[in-house]
């Protein structure tokens, strides 16, 4: 089982991750990620103009090997 | 210790935790079918008892029974909380919320003297008791050492900002009906 590590945040704020987690492998890193975006975007996505929320993960030699994010668009509808 | 269920796709929702001294299952004393899981979280020591004789001492000393019954009814109090910080609070919230509780019954127990607490829990079995996911606890516990309020280092959280600890989760002692609470 290796570590990786989940950043996330929004264009303002990021939070660097600095314990990680334990998972067994990169589908496992990303499947997390998803569950945490979820979260996330759950809590924080309130800006309905292009607000994007992301979680990026790096591994523990720092290298960063995804990038998931979600962001919210509104427009009015043709009439 | 924590009691768990799991639901019918199999996600696990730990329902309580439990620190040294307490006795987890003293409401199944008087049930036939027990309707959860206990599980140890970490390394653990229990002692078991059988119910005829935990029944028979009750019969005996109306006393002990009281505090037994009493024990139970502080149980469900914590239900009730649970419920509401899993149900209504948000996930920040809701972190430091479970850890002012654990700290303030593990110093009831007169197991830490001090806001340093031992929780030999990983971020999965939180993220499975605050209903959160995993990542999503590992941010939380980021932002609360972010702002300091906590300091931790393995499985030792030290609350160094215990009144701002407490403000963060909206934490009210009352629903433990401990003597030593209000004044910890």
């Amino acid at each position: 089982m290796a570590r990786y590590f989940f950043d996330s945040g929004d264009r303002d704020v990021v939070l660097k991750d600095e314990v990680g987690i334990g998972c067994d492998g990169i589908g496992s890193a990303r499947h997390q990620a998803i569950e945490g975006l979820v979260d996330l975007t759950r809590e924080f996505l309130k800006d309905l103009n292009g607000q994007e929320l992301f979680i990026e993960i790096r591994n523990e030699h720092g290298e960063k090997l995804a990038k998931l994010s979600l962001s919210l668009h509104a427009q009015p509808s043709a009439q | 210790m924590g009691s768990t269920k799991l639901t019918g796709d199999g996600k696990r929702q730990i329902t309580s935790f439990f620190v040294p001294g307490d006795i987890p299952d003293l409401h199944g004393m008087h049930l036939s079918v027990l309707d959860c899981t206990f599980s140890s979280l970490a390394r653990a020591s229990l002692g078991f008892m059988r119910h005829d004789a935990m029944r028979a001492i009750c019969d005996r000393h109306a006393s002990i029974a009281a505090i037994f019954w009493r024990s139970t009814l502080i149980d469900a109090a914590i239900y009730r909380e649970w419920v509401t910080n899993v149900g209504r609070r948000d996930a920040y919230t809701r972190m430091a919320h479970i850890l002012c509780e654990l700290i303030v019954r593990l110093h009831s127990m007169g197991i830490i003297k001090d806001h340093v607490a031992n929780l030999p829990v990983t971020q999965a079995a939180l993220a499975d008791a605050l209903g959160l996911s995993t990542v999503h606890v590992n941010r939380v516990l980021q932002e609360l050492r972010r702002n300091g309020l906590i300091f931790t280092e393995g499985t030792r959280f030290h609350a160094v900002d215990w009144a701002g600890l407490v403000r963060a989760g909206d934490f009210d002692a009352t629903y433990l009906h401990q003597r030593t609470a209000t004044t910890f």
